[in-house]
């Protein structure tokens, strides 16, 4: 690594000075070090190692906090931990809190005192991200964001031309002239939108969304160039970036004039654009942002769309992107929308608000050097869907669902994995 | 009163005053501004958040049962041992004696707790994972509130001869909360209040059934 120069480590430090509010110096804080949190941790677990302890990666920017914030730091820093901000602790903290967090806050409850890990975790990368030090593979996917509107950088044509292909499909199979996949369409109720892993690699759950509300009569478009859901702004720790990504989509709702945003199957896309995108662009919101669930449990709930679940006959189980249920909140929605669409459901262990992040996260997808450490802590969601003895498993996300392809070809479980629009669509009833 | 007994109240006195300041940088801070809108309530995460949450299936827990057994008995311990120094310091003027069979009950307890707390320090200084984890601090931390307890519990005791020794032990673990990870005790608080403050404005706490 280069030497880092005073300009960088000012500018890292800075995020450490200039607390917002008093949740970060409260959890730089809290930690007492009693380990415990290491049994609930997937790296930990599953690599066993205890530098992959959460405690340990608080450490690493709780040790900074102490020499440059504190006065006992300062004075003795040997009785403290308390660590200079130099070349060696920066490539630690690229390895740890790049390469060994998924941000899934799983060891959040678990901590004995309640430091929230994940938290700090996101501190220490916004520090290594006012250093420029963000993983280049991971830059790359948030500079196709900034640069072309979707983190795959998919050209509006090819995109346009995906959707035409999907609404022909769409066509065919209602047999009705009005199963339409609308573009760019104005003053429509509805704006979703979509992780661009489905225009590029799985184009049916698009249909399958769209044979949804066709079902429900919705009002909706989908935007040409403003659809991408996930904000990697998010794990890049670059608050910068990640607000010019939510304004994509705030400017888009206001240029097409909808009443909803309706965020697409993505977990952290879905948390980054209802939770945090606000805060990034620091104003409220004056549309409703729901998340695609909670939409079609709306139409379940209304009736506007019928269900027949005994059309899936097949054991179903369900993975809970960390983003959606332990830190969205949306826990017992996903169990409404699933016990409604198939007959044999069965949980994970653990699930829910303890459930394990599938390995994906935190931008482990896009970052191809930790490759080999994702898989193996893919090994621990492997097991717990083995058990389940279930043929398909349903997840609301489109990375995740990327990771449980991987793991189901590593660790040979020979299941099905769909969407939740998917699953949804198959056991729908459609009225004509 | 002796001097001792001055040293034990200058050193109480330092480290109200920098836990109370800690206290109020956390209140000038404030709680987060958050943009986004509300799903549920602070109060109910909060609550939840210091309440069943904190041992509501909890992996810190139930994994290691005997640690964190021991733990919270030390915990325990500890309060006890600081309510009986405010005591002791009190008892100065009131010149109370407490009832025999609660002196033992306290000494038994204490006993216990102290020596929790002397095996959590050994835990941590043999076990290798415990140790990368720890710094100076944290040995530092763990023996003076262990041997807080057993003073206190000695001074229970026998408090004509070690007098003295109690106080000594009180005011350097008094002082030494300023500065080390004893500060925990403010800091414990504020990390459940955030917590149930996150979870809450998402409705993710407390939990909840669909309906
Ligand atoms: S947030 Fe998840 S991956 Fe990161 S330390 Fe906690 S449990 Fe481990
Ligand atoms: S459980 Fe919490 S307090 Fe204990 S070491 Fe882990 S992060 Fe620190």
């Amino acid at each position: 690594m280069k030497k880092l120069t005073k300009e960088q480590i000012d500018k890292a430090l800075k995020v450490l000075k200039m607390p917002a509010d008093s949740k970060l110096i409260t959890h730089l804080n809290a930690c007492v070090h009693c380990g415990l949190c290491a049994t609930s941790c997937m790296y930990f677990i599953a690599l066993q190692n205890d530098k992959y302890t959460p405690a340990r990666k608080v450490e690493l920017v709780a040790s900074l906090y102490r020499r440059y914030c504190t006065l006992t730091g300062k004075i003795v820093p040997k009785l403290v931990n308390a660590r200079e901000l130099d070349e060696q602790m920066a490539e630690e903290m690229i390895d740890i809190l790049f390469g060994a967090c998924t941000m899934c806050g799983r060891c959040v409850k678990h901590c004995s005192i309640g430091v929230d890990i994940a938290y700090i975790v996101r501190v220490g990368r916004q520090m290594l991200a006012a250093m420029d030090l963000v993983p280049a593979t991971l830059q790359a996917t948030v500079d196709a964001a900034l640069t072309t509107g979707n983190n795959m950088a998919i050209p509006t044509e090819e995109f346009v031309d995906t959707i035409q292909w999907m609404e022909e499909e769409l066509l065919d199979e209602m047999n009705d002239k009005n199963a339409r996949i609308p573009l760019d369409e104005k003053d429509k109720h509805i704006l979703y939108t979509l992780n661009p892993r489905e225009p590029k690699f799985f184009p049916l759950s698009i249909s399958a969304m769209a044979k949804v509300f066709y079902a429900a009569k919705e009002s909706w478009t989908l935007s040409s160039k403003m659809y991408d859901v996930t904000n990697y702004g998010l794990f890049s720790g670059n608050n910068e970036h990640a607000a010019v990504i939510a304004q994509h989509l705030y400017d888009e709702v206001k240029r097409l004039n909808a009443n909803t945003l309706v965020l697409g199957e993505c977990g952290h896309g879905s948390r980054a654009t209802r939770w945090e995108g606000p805060n990034y662009l620091g104003m409220e919101y004056d549309f409703d942002v729901i998340t695609v669930v909670e939409l079609i449990n709306d139409y379940i709930r209304s009736g506007r769309i019928k269900l027949d679940k005994s059309l899936i006959k097949e054991r179903v189980t369900m993975h809970d992107p960390c983003h959606l249920s332990r830190n969205g909140g949306l826990e017992s929605e996903l169990r409404f929308a699933l016990n409604n669409s198939v007959s044999d459901f069965v949980e994970m262990t653990p699930h829910g608000f303890d459930n394990f992040c599938c390995g994906g996260g935190g931008g482990q997808l896009a970052m191809s050097e930790y490759n080999d450490r994702r898989i193996k802590i893919g090994e621990i969601k492997a097991e717990q869907i083995r058990k389940t003895g279930a043929s398909i498993v349903v997840t609301p996300c489109h990375n995740c669902i990327d990771q449980l392809m991987q793991i189901n070809h590593t660790y040979k479980l020979n299941v099905k994995i769909k969407s939740i629009a998917e699953i949804v669509a198959d056991a729908l009833v459609i009225e004509k | 009163m002796y001097w001792y007994h001055w040293t034990t109240i200058l050193a109480l006195s330092i480290c109200i005053s920098v836990l109370f300041w800690h206290f109020i940088r956390l209140i000038s801070l404030g709680k987060p501004k958050d943009y986004s809108r509300k799903s549920g309530s602070i109060t109910k995460g909060v609550v939840y958040s210091s309440t069943k949450a904190m041992v509501d299936h909890k992996e810190s827990a139930y994994l290691h049962i005997p640690t964190y057994f021991a733990g919270m008995v030390y915990h325990i311990g500890t309060f006890v041992s600081l309510f009986l120094y405010v005591f002791f310091l009190l008892n100065i003027l009131l010149q109370i004696s407490l009832p025999p069979w609660l002196v033992w009950i306290l000494v038994a307890g204490l006993l216990v707790s102290s020596i929790c707390g002397f095996s959590l320090f050994i835990k941590r200084l043999l076990l290798k994972p415990m140790r990368n984890l720890s710094n100076l601090d944290d040995y530092l931390s763990n023996f003076l509130v262990s041997l807080f307890q057993l003073f206190t519990l000695l001074n229970l005791l026998y408090s004509n001869n070690i007098e003295a020794i109690y106080y000594i032990i009180a005011s350097l673990m008094l002082l030494y909360m300023t500065v080390g990870k004893l500060k925990h005790m403010v800091y414990f608080f504020a990390a459940r209040y955030h917590l149930g403050f996150f979870y809450g404005w998402r409705n993710v706490w407390p939990p909840h059934k669909s309906k």
